[in-house]
């Protein structure tokens, strides 16, 4: 102790203190504008709810349009912070799966998106995006010539009439559920148990097969959405004889322009160019690249610092479905060079803060709490401007009749919420009403949320009561009718681009049930009558009644409070080419890509 | 130990103060050495070290800082628990950016916020280190206190009796050394919560904090049982116990009296170092969703939050950070200085 004299000591702790505050940055900040920026989303956002066009048989044939400088051959690596969750077309509703599927997969019609965002129905397998006869409940497709799965067999209507009904079995439960209830009912699957691997099939009065090239749906009411379903990745072809059932999950046939190499679960995935697809068949897909190396595990965060860095072989990386992390987002935006390779866009997700109906039954409550909520505490823990953009009501930026000012609860001026309306709201409520439940998944952002949601409603006067669910299973719990919360954060989107996928499964009175997403248990019977309607109108007619069911909801029924709406910012590497952002995926476009140098 | 008070009343002892006239202390001495107890010759050692006394203080600062946490954000005029940065009635003085990290200096440092605010939500900083301290050193202190005399109580009786109660004691040891604890917490917390509390009803703070306590508690006492008990089997056979034997002391008076003084050491070094692993532990737990939920404020989570945002925003670990870091050392010098002067030869 004694040689180390207190000179020495004093001088070295004065250069660390002098160091760690030179380092730590000791200079003003002064804050960003970014309010360019909002208004440029709005704008790409309102090409992204521009409604979908259907092509024709010219629209439908390859290959694809070169993209502009792409180069072939090399391998992209694409990070991702968990496990794939399904592989099995069937399977696939999620993000992730439903990226890759976009490699692997061929259905009978696929999305085709231009470099403006606007989006039309292409025949994939089929040579058009469908026939139509009988008012929309007849559809007919036709497939092309010389269309092969990696094993090098021809594909026909057997195939596609399989895909159909293993839907049916019990082992495919994570798809969408759509097509099938369409052809059978709510109780599809007492229709055909088997899932025609028994040689029992549907009657040909709902799926007929006349020849090897042709395929007839038939619905008891017009499906005029019915190209835009089949677009679905869960609605991807599963050639019959390479089905092996619930093990498909792990190793399915390709038919896309790549195919499975090699597939660790939850570790890595590795694709290769698949031979058997013939570019000529196919208007969208490319196969610039040798083939993709699925790195599973890496954190969003690590993702980020990687891309930022791009370094060695991170100049070729991807992120699949993970962003940049909110904490790093202000050193992209600030790094010209970093910022130039991001691609943003809004996600079909509106949260919203949910009520139970069965248990928050006066609306003058709902009201109130929708008055009271504090839009931007809420966004900030999801990081700030690029994570999300207040929402006045319940449809995103992505669904055709979206409307931006359509603003009754004036979120848009007072984001952070309207205290004063909120209490008048509440004189004469008893106190009793004022005692409300909150759920939230005990994960690090749930406690984020409660804090907001807390702090929001204590201050109008409510009695804020948080239970903390086990945040893996919190979509099961809340999900169970009988559930003891009175109000919890949900998310929604739409699987294509129209308001049928939003309206009817969160709102329509039919479908309340253990499980299903109407999780504010709305049973009302304008609403149900609205739905009814525009299901059985034509797009542009339907369009408005749906507006009306969105104005009546919001208004008149509040089953939720609108939150934000979530906003996807992904980041690429320096030597990825062709990127941009995929408004149907809401994600990075993949088949859009190419190496800059090999 | 022996007060203070006793020993200076003790008067002459004054005389052994190094600034007296060396030469007269041989005399001094010899008269007085009947009248000291270890414990006050511990005490006179204590005082003389110059290091220790000081850690003392800081250590005793912080347990005051901690408690006295209302008092003193009633003078900074902040809270931990208001959003400063998200809240409307704050409006007009906006204190995060558009990607919510602090504006001006040095994580928004002012007069207002004397140590800057959180990114994301803008909470007081200052305000949150305080109160976050008082959660997790009285915690901390309560685990590790709990732990501590469970193990040394086992391990004395184990090491101590040997035959077939340390035999027992050690399989019981090694029952509890084999769950892995921070699952089990992740496992047990919902269902006790479930069981305790009304689905309807919040999940009471003093809940968690007991439950945290007791589990934290009888999964963490084994290292200092094994530590005591192996100890106490190397002193057992040594000729003081064995006199003390002989003279007919009986058993307890055996442990108390000539064995747990000479423990004294490993008990210090282990509980200096297991206190403020504690506080880290606590936090984990915290975030495994077991522990503190937000916004209960908590030293180990700030600490941990602010670790994200060293890249961003260095300046919100830096308060947290350093108050740990003052913390543990003068913590751990303490815990020296208090060994030293029990047994002044075995540190040097």
């Amino acid at each position: 102790m004694k040689s180390f004299s207190s000179r020495r000591a004093q001088a070295i702790v004065v250069a660390i203190a002098a160091g760690s505050l030179a380092l730590t940055g000791c200079s003003e900040n002064k804050g960003t504008n970014t309010g360019d920026n909002a208004k440029k989303d709005q704008q790409q956002a309102s090409v992204q709810s521009k409604a979908v066009t259907y092509a024709d048989a010219a629209g439908s044939t390859g290959p694809a349009p070169e993209i502009a400088g792409a180069q072939s051959g090399g391998t992209i690596t694409v990070y991702q912070e968990a496990g794939l969750s399904h592989l099995d077309p069937g399977q696939t509703y999620v993000s992730d799966a439903g990226q890759v599927a976009n490699l692997l997969f061929r259905r009978l019609t696929q999305f085709q998106e231009d470099d403006k965002g606007n989006v039309s129905v292409v025949g994939d397998l089929a040579t058009d995006s469908g026939k139509m006869s009988d008012g929309g409940k007849t559809w007919t497709f036709t497939l092309k010539d010389g269309i092969k799965d990696a094993k090098g067999n021809a594909i026909t209507s057997a195939d596609v009439r399989h895909t159909v009904e293993r839907q049916y079995a019990k082992f495919i439960f994570d798809g969408p559920t759509y097509l099938q209830t369409w052809l059978s009912g709510a109780q599809y699957r007492k229709a055909l148990p088997g899932g025609g691997f028994d040689g029992k099939h549907l009657p040909k009065s709902v799926l007929d097969t006349p020849d090897d090239k042709t395929v007839v749906f038939h619905f008891d009411q017009p499906r005029t959405d019915l190209p835009q379903t089949l677009a679905m990745a869960g609605y991807a072809i599963v050639p019959a004889k390479d089905d092996t059932k619930a093990k498909y999950d792990t190793a399915p046939v390709a038919t896309g322009p790549y195919k499975i190499a090699s597939y660790k679960l939850g570790k890595s995935l590795v694709l290769t160019k698949n031979s058997n697809w013939d570019p000529k068949t196919d208007s969208v897909r490319h196969q610039y690249v040798d083939g993709f190396n699925f790195d599973f595990g890496v954190t969003e965060s690590t993702q980020t610092k990687r891309l930022i860095a791009d370094r060695g072989n991170d100049k070729n990386a991807i992120q699949l479905t993970g962003g940049v992390e909110a904490t790093q987002i202000q050193d992209v935006i600030k790094n010209p060079a970093v910022s130039k390779r991001t691609v943003k866009g809004y996600q079909p997700y509106v949260m919203q803060l949910t009520f139970n109906m069965d248990r928050v039954k006066d609306l003058k409550v709902r009201q109130a709490i929708t008055y009271a909520v504090n839009s931007k505490s809420l966004i900030a823990g999801e990081g700030g401007v690029y994570g999300g953009d207040v929402a006045p009501n319940y449809f995103a930026p992505t669904l055709p009749g979206y409307e931006p000012k359509y603003d009754p609860y004036g979120r848009l001026k007072t984001p952070q919420g309207n205290i004063a309306k909120a209490q008048e709201l509440l004189k004469g409520v008893p106190a009793a009403e004022k005692k409300v439940v909150f759920a939230y998944p005990n994960s690090e952002n749930g406690q984020k949320r409660k804090v907001a949601i807390e702090d929001a409603l204590s201050k109008v006067g409510f009695n804020v009561v948080s239970k903390e669910v086990d945040s893996a299973s919190f979509y099961e719990q809340i999900g169970k009718l009988n559930n003891p919360y009175d109000m919890y954060i949900t998310g929604w989107g739409q699987d294509w681009p129209s308001p049928s996928t939003v309206v009817t499964p969160i709102y329509d009175g039919d479908q309340v049930a253990d499980g299903a997403p109407n999780y504010a248990h709305v049973k009302d019977a304008k609403v149900d009558a609205l739905i009814k309607k525009a299901l059985n109108q034509k797009p542009e007619d339907a369009a408005k009644t749906w507006k009306e069911a969105e104005h009546y909801l919001l208004e008149k029924v509040v089953p939720g409070a609108p939150l934000w709406y979530t906003k996807q910012f992904q980041l690429s590497g320096s030597n990825v080419g062709g990127t941009r952002y995929g408004s149907v995926s809401s994600l990075l476009d993949i088949n859009h890509l190419y190496l800059k140098k090999s | 130990m022996t007060s203070p008070a006793k020993a200076e009343g003790s008067g002459p002892t004054v005389a052994l103060e190094p600034d007296l006239e060396p030469k007269t202390e041989p005399v001094q001495a010899e008269k007085k050495l009947e009248g000291r107890s270890p414990g006050q010759l511990m005490w006179q050692r204590f005082k003389r070290d110059r290091t220790g006394v000081i850690c003392a203080w800081i250590v005793i600062l912080y347990f005051v800082v901690a408690l006295a946490a209302p008092l003193l954000t009633k003078i900074s005029g902040t809270d931990p628990y208001t959003l400063y940065g998200q809240d409307p009635t704050y409006q007009d003085k906006p204190v995060l950016d558009d990607f919510g990290l602090p504006l001006g200096y040095f994580g928004g440092l002012s007069g207002s916020h004397w140590f800057g605010v959180e990114p994301q939500y803008g909470r007081d900083v200052f305000a949150m280190l305080v109160y976050g301290m008082r959660t997790s050193l009285y915690m901390a202190l309560g685990v590790t206190v709990l732990m501590m005399g469970t193990g040394i109580v086992l391990g004395l009786i184990g090491g101590y009796f040997g035959g077939r109660t340390d035999y027992w004691i050690g399989r019981v040891t090694d029952f509890f050394l084999a769950f892995p604890q921070q699952l089990f917490f992740i496992a047990f917390m919902p269902v006790v919560t479930a069981f305790f509390v009304d689905p309807r009803e919040e999940t009471p703070t003093y809940f968690r904090a007991v439950a945290m306590l007791i589990v934290l508690w009888v999964l963490g006492w084994m290292g200092m049982a094994r530590l005591i008990r192996s100890t106490v089997l190397t002193l057992r056979e040594r000729e003081f116990v064995e006199a003390a034997k002989v003279s007919g002391a009986s058993p307890g008076r055996i442990v108390r009296k000539e064995i747990l003084p000479n423990v004294v050491t490993p008990i210090l070094v282990q509980f200096t170092y297991q206190l403020p692993s504690t506080i880290l532990t606590i936090a984990f737990l915290s975030f495994a969703g077991v522990g503190f939920v937000e916004p209960t404020p908590d030293w180990g989570k700030l600490f941990a939050n602010g670790a994200k945002y060293t890249e961003q925003d260095p300046a919100f670990i830096f308060f947290p950070g350093i108050a740990l870091v003052i913390f543990v050392l003068a913590f751990n010098l303490l815990g020296d200085s208090v060994r030293d002067a029990f047994d002044p030869k075995s540190g040097r």
